[in-house]
């Protein structure tokens, strides 16, 4: 083998970005191992890597986990249904009506913004300490950056393919369902980008100040009875959750997201 | 039929024309106060017929066509299909617009399938339709490629097809070949001229060139400039069938030389406001 065809062939088994990508992870373990080692902070608030590794390895065999994930799954899900349809609706009806949009329009930007964890207390009056509050907190965080994505994408519709479809006597429904949504892929995808991430927040937020399940509530129990190792492993698993909903999402926006557009 | 025995029976019962537009007038409202896009506008179109609209731009011709497709409200006068009034996008219309309108989302035989999709035909009666379509506007092959894969011509024929596909009794074009060059607009006009040929379709043309007007039409509406009214019609008697070939012969020159002196008055008041409000504005 020559030298060239090494240079290509291990470029191939490694892009500049993956190496980078590597490089940094490999720094930041091994910076965490160094730290741990040395004792330097208050001893187990950094656990050693083997440490957390068989925390994890515990809590990927424990029932109770996958009882308390599906929890926080379910209600992840139900707070993108609610909140993520009621966004798109309200961000399309005001981008639709020129007049409504002009009134409410600045509701969105200014509630946006807002932490929602401020309504808790009233999401716990109005649906309850169990998982209604926390679906509830997910769907209010994530209405905002959906309705408002949804909002500016109706506004960049090209103007010709609306007059298309009307010219072809498209029925509203079809021309919201084969014109406005389809038109409009790119930024309702990532409007659900940042919908979910914001939901994760509110409804774990959530699950941390007041309730009896879900990974927030496992997540503060092994806070107090100062369980170091297994909330880093709890923390690697919400963190792998976020990852994969993620590429969920892309992979249901994939058919027309993925096309040239 | 007794308009057959009656030679000098009013126009109207020898050849109700299909689509009547009565002084029609359309304005905007502009920041610089109301701007009077269509002005006075009266002609018909008879069924069979191929009419072309010729008019510096920014001279309305857009803008009447909106009207005429039931897209834009707000104007005076009348339209009337068949002797109905219009009021919104009327069935026997189908347009095809200046600017690129394709679907990117849509394969090239889904947009071409979209009205059929539209009037809730089954999926392989719409299919085969399109298929049909595609194929007269020369894009066999390219069924399952999407519009960013096409050229702008391409593009513009998919455009054309869908419209077809639609079957309407009056194509309204908008400068359908507006961004080609000269030879593949002749070869494309040509295609056009075929296809109305074998479908007896009634075509309104909007087009820029005039040497395109004359090689289609039967008729050519000449606009003038700003407000946009009817300056002259001019029939072309040109033999028909036509073809391609016609471009060569001496009546199509002096068809093309009495339009452009007609044009050359109103494109120059176009480019003189043009440069005024230029001077206005700095
Ligand atoms: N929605 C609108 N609001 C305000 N003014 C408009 C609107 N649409 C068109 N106009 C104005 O009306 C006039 C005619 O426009 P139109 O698009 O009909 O011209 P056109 O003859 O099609 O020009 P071109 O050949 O360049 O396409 C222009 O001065 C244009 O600025
Ligand atoms: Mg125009």
């Amino acid at each position: 083998m020559t030298d060239a065809s090494l240079i290509t062939s291990s470029r191939r088994l490694l892009s500049p970005v993956a190496a980078l990508r590597i490089g940094i992870v490999a720094a930041v373990l091994g910076t965490w191992e160094i730290v741990a080692a040395s004792g330097l902070l208050f001893r187990d608030v950094v656990p050693s890597l083997p440490a957390i590794g068989k925390a994890l390895g515990q809590l990927l065999i424990d029932p109770v986990y996958y009882a308390n994930l599906g929890v926080t799954v379910g209600e992840l899900l139900g707070a993108l249904a609610v909140g993520g349809g009621l966004g798109l609706a309200v961000g399309m009806v005001l981008g639709a009506n020129a007049y409504l949009g002009k009134a409410f329009e600045e509701f969105l930007y200014y509630l946006g913004p807002t932490p929602k964890i401020i309504f808790f207390p009233v999401m716990l009056l109005w649906f309850g300490v169990d998982t209604g509050s926390k679906v509830a907190m997910g769907a209010l965080s994530c209405f905002f950056p959906i309705a408002v994505s949804a909002l500016s994408g109706m506004r960049q519709v090209d103007g010709v393919l609306i007059r298309v479809g009307r010219s072809f006597r498209a029925s509203t429904w079809q021309m919201v369902t084969k014109i406005y949504l389809p038109a409009m892929r790119h930024p309702i995808v990532n409007g659900l980008r940042l919908g979910l991430g914001v939901a994760i927040i509110g409804t774990l937020l959530a699950e941390t100040k007041m309730s009896n399940q879900g990974l927030g509530f496992l997540i503060i129990q092994t806070y107090t009875t100062f369980n170091m190792p297994r909330m880093y492993a709890l923390l690697i698993t919400l963190f792998l959750l976020a990852i994969g909903l993620n590429a969920l999402i892309a992979w249901f926006s994939g058919g027309g997201a993925a096309r040239k557009s | 039929m007794s308009a057959k025995v009656m030679p000098f029976a009013p126009q109207a019962t020898m050849e109700m024309p299909i689509l009547v537009v009565e002084d029609v007038v359309k304005r905007f409202d502009t920041p610089e106060g109301p701007l009077t896009a269509v002005d006075h506008m009266s002609f018909s179109v008879r069924e069979g017929e191929f009419v072309s609209i010729i008019g510096p731009s920014g001279c309305g011709k857009s803008t009447l066509f909106s009207v005429l497709g039931g897209l834009v409200g707000g104007y005076e006068g009348k339209v009337t299909i068949e002797g109905q009034p219009i009021a919104g996008p009327h069935p026997a219309i189908g347009m095809v617009f200046q600017e690129d309108s394709t679907f990117p989302w849509r394969s090239v035989l889904d947009n071409v399938a979209f009205p059929l999709e539209i009037q809730g035909m089954s999926r392989a009666d719409r299919y085969a339709r399109a298929r049909h379509f595609i194929a007269m506007v020369g894009l066999e092959g390219f069924e399952k490629r999407f519009p960013a894969e096409l050229s702008g011509g391409m593009r513009q024929r998919v455009s054309i097809a869908r419209t077809l596909a639609f079957q309407p009794k009056i194509l309204l074009m908008d400068e359908p070949f507006g961004a080609l060059d000269e030879q593949t607009r002749l070869l494309l006009g040509d295609k056009v001229l075929q296809i109305q040929q074998q479908l007896r379709q009634t075509m309104l043309l909007i087009t820029h060139s005039i040497s395109e007007a004359v090689q289609l039409s039967d008729r050519i509406v000449v606009m003038t400039y700003r407000p946009g009214r009817v300056k002259r019609i001019i029939d072309i008697d040109l033999p028909r069938p036509r073809s391609i070939d016609v471009v060569s012969s001496e009546a199509f020159g002096r068809y093309v030389a009495a339009i452009w002196s007609d044009l050359r008055d109103e494109a120059s008041r176009g480019m003189n406001d043009a440069e005024a409000r230029q001077r206005s504005s700095s």
